[in-house]
Parts: structure tokens; sequence; C-alpha cells
């Protein structure tokens, strides 16, 4: 028999509720009994059930895409290297061209062996770096393709993101824009701001912008009919996958949050834009 | 045995035979897992998050634990999909705690904005376990006494400790000990074969 004691943490453990050493106490106990073992057990399905109250979501296409290129790497990394180039023998057809007696000029037949094997050894060296290189060359396209695939999905979730961001009522205060690279070679970079007006501050989330050298870095720029320039929202780096999630705030009272521009800039950031460098803009 | 009960011991066979194949690194049966409980994980994760981008993030580690570290179920200690809603929430809230309370604030409205009927939405149990049993499960959940249920979803969705529980709805430590004992157990016996 279980005592109510027991119970109530065997149900705050079921619960997660438990902290480290309460959770490591109670461990205890529950590898020396069988029957409170069953109790946690019917516990936890207890609380699968709870957790299955939240609102149903479906994660996006571009979660399981992200996911299975993250296990087919490991695959590959865990799988048995190419088997290596065939040890080099004396070539087929060879050998059957070596008579059963040996004539006088017997070195002659061995001296075109010989040169044949060299010439052989020569392709077969060559056709095993050719392999290599196509094998690499293969690998090299399934990674750029897996990337562009995952980089069209999150883009296209994004998009539909905002949209449906867009289309609420419930944000009114807010201003949400989807800023594009205008950088040709970077497509797959994209990022959304969300201004609060009312707040007068925002969230600023980036994904696949290429990392900047030390002596740099990226400024976002609030552009506002209200005045003549771009006002400076401050500077931000990205992670070494190019991505940041980050608060900002503008340096002068916004009204009217029309469009979202990032520039290139000096370390710390300037008080004007520098235009050439945009990398990203949109409303 | 009602035909919940029935469902549930296919259930569990099923998830049994899963595991064995995702720990030989078979790919299709972690796809199959995937497939099955993925909006039951990532529900959960936006639950606790208000945010659905991080409970992406959450989706993929928590999936890379059950293809990596398999071998850390304990099937004695609750079913795999049991154990698989431990570790997303466990991990949805180290990422909570991690946040700015504003932050969150903004999120939030983002999640509502995503889903502005978001009360009339299925749940997740009615995605992965069907219908008849979500509504048993949602049923029982109502019927709970609502101190309880209180209490239970405090320290479940945002993490809060017994005591912090007892802080915040100004109950002695004692009282929210029991709520939480007595709630389990009577959802424990209301569910019955459908757990």
């Amino acid at each position: 028999m279980i005592d109510e004691v027991m119970q109530e943490q065997a149900a705050a453990y079921a619960l997660g509720a438990l902290d480290a050493e309460q959770a490591g106490a109670f461990e205890v106990s529950l590898r020396a009994d069988p029957e409170l073992r069953a109790l946690v057990r019917e516990l936890r399905s207890v609380t699968e059930a709870l957790a299955g109250t939240a609102p149903a979501l479906e994660p996006p296409a571009a979660a399981k895409t992200r996911l299975l290129a993250e296990i087919d790497q490991q695959l590959r990394a865990k799988a048995p290297k190419a088997a290596p180039a065939p040890p080099v023998s004396t070539p087929v057809g060879v050998r059957a061209h070596v008579p059963a007696s040996r004539p006088a000029n017997v070195w002659i037949p061995w001296a075109l062996a010989a040169a044949l094997a060299l010439v052989s050894l020569a392709f077969l060296w060559q056709s095993a770096g050719l392999r290599s290189q196509l094998t690499a060359q293969a690998n090299r396209i399934n990674e750029l393709t897996t990337s562009a695939e995952l980089a069209r999905a999150e883009s296209a979730d994004l998009r539909q993101a905002v949209a449906k961001l867009r289309a609420s009522n419930r944000l009114a205060n807010f201003r949400i824009a989807l800023l594009d690279s205008l950088l040709a070679s970077s497509p797959k970079t994209i990022a959304v701001s969300v201004w609060d007006n009312e707040r007068q501050d925002g969230v600023f989330i980036v994904r696949n912008l290429k990392p900047l050298p030390s002596d740099k870095d990226y400024q976002l720029w609030i552009i506002d009919p209200k005045y003549p320039s771009p006002v400076d929202a401050g500077v931000f780096q990205v992670d070494d996958k190019g991505n940041v999630r980050a608060d900002f705030r503008a340096k002068r009272p916004i009204q009217d949050a029309n469009k979202f521009a990032v520039t290139i800039e000096q370390k710390g950031g300037s008080a004007v834009p520098n235009t050439k460098a945009t990398v990203l803009a949109g409303s | 045995m009602t035909a919940n009960a029935d469902r549930n011991v296919v259930d569990r066979n099923q998830d049994a035979a899963l595991i064995e194949r995702i720990r030989g690194g078979e790919r299709e049966a972690f796809i199959a897992f995937y497939d099955r409980y993925s909006p039951l994980l990532f529900s959960v994760a936006a639950r606790v998050l208000g945010e659905r981008k991080e409970a992406e993030d959450v989706l993929q580690e928590v999936m890379l634990v059950i293809w990596n570290k398999s071998g850390d179920y304990d099937p004695q200690l609750g079913t795999l999909s049991s154990w698989a809603v431990a570790v997303t929430r466990n991990n949805a809230l180290d990422r909570l705690r991690a946040r700015t309370r504003r932050l969150r604030l903004i999120e939030e409205a983002a999640i509502l904005a995503q889903d502005p009927d978001a009360t009339s939405y299925p749940s997740a149990n009615e995605i992965v376990h069907g219908r008849e049993r979500a509504e048993l499960l949602r049923d029982a959940m109502k019927e709970l006494p609502a101190d309880q249920r209180m209490a239970i979803e405090l320290a479940f969705f945002t993490g809060l400790s017994q005591s912090d529980i007892a802080t915040r709805l100004q109950q002695p430590l004692g009282t929210i000990k029991a709520r939480i004992r007595r709630g389990m157990l009577r959802l424990r016996d209301q569910l019955g074969g459908a757990l």
C-alpha cells in the first residue's frame, strides 16, 4: 500500500514538478518498489493525456525536412567508408600471354607485363581519384538540394505565418514586416520584424544571414515617412548559422513603421545608413 | 475490455516495436514515430512556449533525442509517448525560463494571431488518439474540480514548483500537494482503460 506522502511525490514526479534533488531521492524509492513504479507508470499516462489537451498544431513541413536532413547526415557519418580501390595485382589478361616455356628473350613479355601493370596502376589511381571526386560532388549536390528544399519550405512557412498575422485583427498595434534579401549571393536569407507601435519596441528574427567580420555590424533601420531619413533601430550580429532573434528599439519616436531595412555598417553602427550596403529590406 | 482499452494495447505494442527498430537505426521506423507523435509534441511545446518557431526547435531537439538516445527510455516507467512528452515539456520549459518576459508577451500575441480560434481547435489528443478517446480525456479534465485542474496545469505547462504554485494561489504548500495528488489519481481512475 502506497501512503499519501508517496502518492503526492509520485504525482509531482509524473508531472515533472519535483526539483532535481527531490526527484533523485524519489527515484531511489522507485527502484526498490514495483508497486510505486506501477503507480508512476499510470500517472505518467495521465500526464500524457494532460499534454494532449493542448490545442492541436501540426508542425510545418520544413521541420520534418530539416530533421530528416540531420538524421541522414548522421547516418552518412556512421556508414562504413566506401570500399578502397581493389589492391593492384597483375592486370587480368596479362598472365595469359606469358608462355609456359621461356624462350631466349624471356624478359620481353615480362617487361611488357610490367609496363602494362604500371599503366594499369596509373589508370586505377586516376580512376580512384575521379571516383572520389565524383562522390564528393554528388554529396555536395545532395547537400545543396536538401539545403535549397529546406530554405524553400522555411520561406513558405514564414510567408504563411506573416500572412496570417497580417490578416488577424488581434495584432492591431503590431507592424509585421517580411524582409527579403537584396543580395543575389544570399537568396536564402529572410527576416521578420514585429514592431509594437504602442510600446515602441519590437522583435527582429533573421535566418541565414552571412556572419560579418568583427569590425562590422548589421544595423536595422525603420523607415517612417515622418522623418527625412531612416531611423536607427540598433545593431546586431548573427550566430555562426546566420540566425538571430533580437529585441530592438528605435532611436526616435516612431509614428508609422512603413518599412524596415538592414545595412552593413562599421562596428557600433552609423548615424545614417550606408544604402549601398543594404542587405535586407521589406514592408 | 473496452474498445479504447483494446486500441491502447495495440498502440503500446506498436510503440514497443517502433522503439526497437529506432534503436536499430531504422530510418523508416523513426519517420513512423515522427508522423504519429510530432503533432502532440509540437502542440505541447507550443503551449508551453506560446510560440511556434521555437516549438519547432524543441521538436527538432526532442526528435534527435528519440533517434540518438532512445536507450534512455525505461519502459517500466511509462509508455514511449509519455517519455517523449516529458522530454518535450522539460526542453520547452528550459527555453521558457531563459527568455525575457516581454519577448514572451509579444510571442504569445503572435501565436494567438496565428490561431484566432485556438480554443475551438481539436486537441492534440484528437489528432494522435482519435476523437472518441480525446473526448473522454477532455470530459475527464472538465469534471476535475477547478482548483485541482489549475494546480495540475500550472505544474505541467508552466513548470512552476509546488511551492511557487502555493505562493501564486495563496494556499498552503500542503494544500497544493494534496490537490495535485487527488487530481492526478482521480484522472487516472476516470480515464481507466483509455490510458
